[in-house]
């Protein structure tokens, strides 16, 4: 079944630049998918339109249910999205509150979710960011407590804007871990191809709106030619590195 | 650390104190909320002539910086920007009313002084009261008790976006003088010629802000309601705190306990 559809969706923030342009795909459950594009290539609208926050023409489906203003309690349920800006992500005055906020509000009672915090922080590694204030993290660190939050709510599909940016290598390959293990669908935007090199075994490759390429991650990400021409590289480690 | 940054830094850590651990912080925010109110109520009903009757209403506030182990130092020293205000609201009335009501051995004291004195104590006790309440409750605790007292969503949640969105605001105040100052060494505060796109900036910066924080809110399930931070139960001790304070200020209202302490005295 599909998790994702997008059907002919088209959006533009001011008339004339085109943002979305006539999208249509795709993703089945339990698909991890790439979403790869230059900056400004149009990876945080599009995953905004599937959570209902800006309105675009044409229909998206999710898990079944078109995303308009009545279903939006429903498909934001089912999908966790990890904002692009942790900052914005995080306004509960520690990290411990911030991840209780969301099972809590979809009906857990606050044991469970205490529980379920608990177990999130544990298996991302970060008890000892529990009990400390938000705007006491360092970037990195507020990126993988933004990430627990959203794990905490155990969505049945994962949304993540950039989630490796201001990791650093540890931080890094811990997430690739953790995400690996989660056999949830996960549509990850992103221009550090090779971390979708390590997580995906698709890619979309969008560029100025359109979807350009679409395809198994290790094909797409091989094309040096295709990449070069939308304003991305090989990934490092198929690149080979050149020591200056 | 910049004057705005500072400021900022003082705002979030009310969050810290908020969640410090005392009998005061243990008790259920409903029953502290209908405590303050009553405070508050009963200390500016008294007549602008009643110094002495004011006077016995500071027991609440102090008993509360004491059990709640916050020092009373930390409230004046947080409020400072605001503590002149409150102390210059009656600074006129000595001008106004000079009517002698009092005389302390051969000095005489006039109406003015005495309502002066009076605003600036209900003032500050006021202000006392409600930073009490502010440290020692979490801003959605308070939110929480308003709904548990039927108080509309759109204004619980419009209080507890505008106490998030005023450390928003500072927060980018501070952000963006910092880079104003990266890029203007040795100027002393900000040239008049930037104030209009600093100060436009700076709304349009804190509205975007606010408006991706509901978002991300409104994503993890927030329809306005505090369940996350309904926790604390009315206890019988909450019960205790409630009804024996509101008791005592509805005692201290009725009767001038100074005056009656003092007469048995004499
Ligand atoms: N709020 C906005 N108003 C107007 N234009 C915007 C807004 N947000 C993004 N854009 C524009 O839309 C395009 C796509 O942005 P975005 O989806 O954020 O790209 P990406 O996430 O791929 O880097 C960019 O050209 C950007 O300038
Ligand atoms: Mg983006």
């Amino acid at each position: 079944m599909d998790m994702i559809c997008f059907e002919d969706v088209t959006f533009a923030y001011e008339k004339e630049n085109m943002v979305l342009d006539h999208l249509s795909f795709s993703i089945k459950e339990g698909e991890q998918v790439g979403l790869i594009g230059a900056n400004g290539a149009g990876k945080s609208t599009l995953m905004k339109a599937m959570l209902g926050l800006i309105s675009y023409e044409g229909h998206i489906y999710v898990d079944g249910q078109e995303v308009k203003p009545q279903n939006y309690a429903a498909v934001r349920k089912t999908l966790g999205y990890v904002l692009q800006d942790s900052d914005n992500q995080m306004f509960m005055p520690t990290v411990f509150e911030d991840m209780i906020f969301g099972p809590v509000n979809y009906g857990m009672s606050r044991e469970e979710a205490e529980k379920r915090v608990e177990e999130t922080l544990a298996r991302m590694g970060l008890l000892h960011l529990k009990n400390r204030h938000n705007y006491k993290l360092s970037g990195g660190e507020k990126r993988m407590a933004a990430i627990a939050t959203i794990l905490a709510m155990e969505p049945k599909g994962m949304l993540m804007d950039e989630p490796s940016t201001a990791l650093d290598p540890r931080n890094r390959r811990r997430l690739i871990e953790v995400l690996n293990e989660l056999p949830v669908t996960k549509l990850i935007a992103t221009h550090d191809l090779d971390l979708v090199l390590e997580t995906c075994d698709r890619v979309l490759l969008l560029d100025d709106g359109k979807i350009v390429a679409d395809g198994a991650a290790g094909e797409i990400l091989r094309d040096k030619e295709l990449l070069e021409r939308h304003n991305l590289e090989l990934p490092f480690c198929l690149a080979g590195v050149r020591i200056k | 650390m910049n004057k705005t940054e500072k400021a900022l830094r003082e705002i979030q850590a009310m969050d810290e104190l908020a969640a410090m651990d005392s009998p005061i912080h243990r008790l259920a925010p409903l029953a502290k909320l209908l405590v303050t109110v009553a405070y508050i109520f009963v200390t500016v009903s008294f007549s602008k002539y009643d110094m002495t009757g004011l006077l016995i209403m500071i027991l609440y506030p102090v008993a509360g910086y004491q059990f709640s182990l916050i020092p009373v130092y930390t409230c004046f020293y947080k409020l400072r920007i605001v503590l002149p205000l409150v102390c210059a609201v009656g600074i006129f009335n000595p001008f106004f009313d000079r009517g002698i009501v009092m005389t302390l051995g051969t000095i005489s004291v006039s109406g003015g002084v005495i309502s002066m004195l009076t605003l600036l104590m209900k003032g500050v006790f006021c202000l006392m009261a409600s930073f009490l309440l502010v440290a020692t409750t979490s801003i959605e605790e308070i939110c929480h008790a308003l709904r548990q007292f039927h108080v509309p969503r759109i204004l619980t949640s419009l209080l507890l976006l505008t106490w998030r969105y005023v450390s928003l605001l500072l927060e980018q105040v501070s952000i963006m003088t910092q880079s104003y100052h990266l890029r203007a060494p040795g100027q002393k505060g900000i040239h008049v010629s930037a104030w209009g796109s600093f100060l436009g900036q700076l709304i349009l910066r804190s509205m975007d802000r606010a408006a991706a924080l509901y978002e991300s809110m409104e994503l993890r399930g927030f329809h306005g309601d505090f369940y996350y931070a309904g926790q604390k139960k009315m206890t019988a001790a909450s019960w205790m705190y409630m009804v024996v304070w509101i008791g005592l200020f509805i005692l201290m209202r009725a009767y001038n306990l100074p005056q009656i302490l003092g007469s048995l005295f004499v």
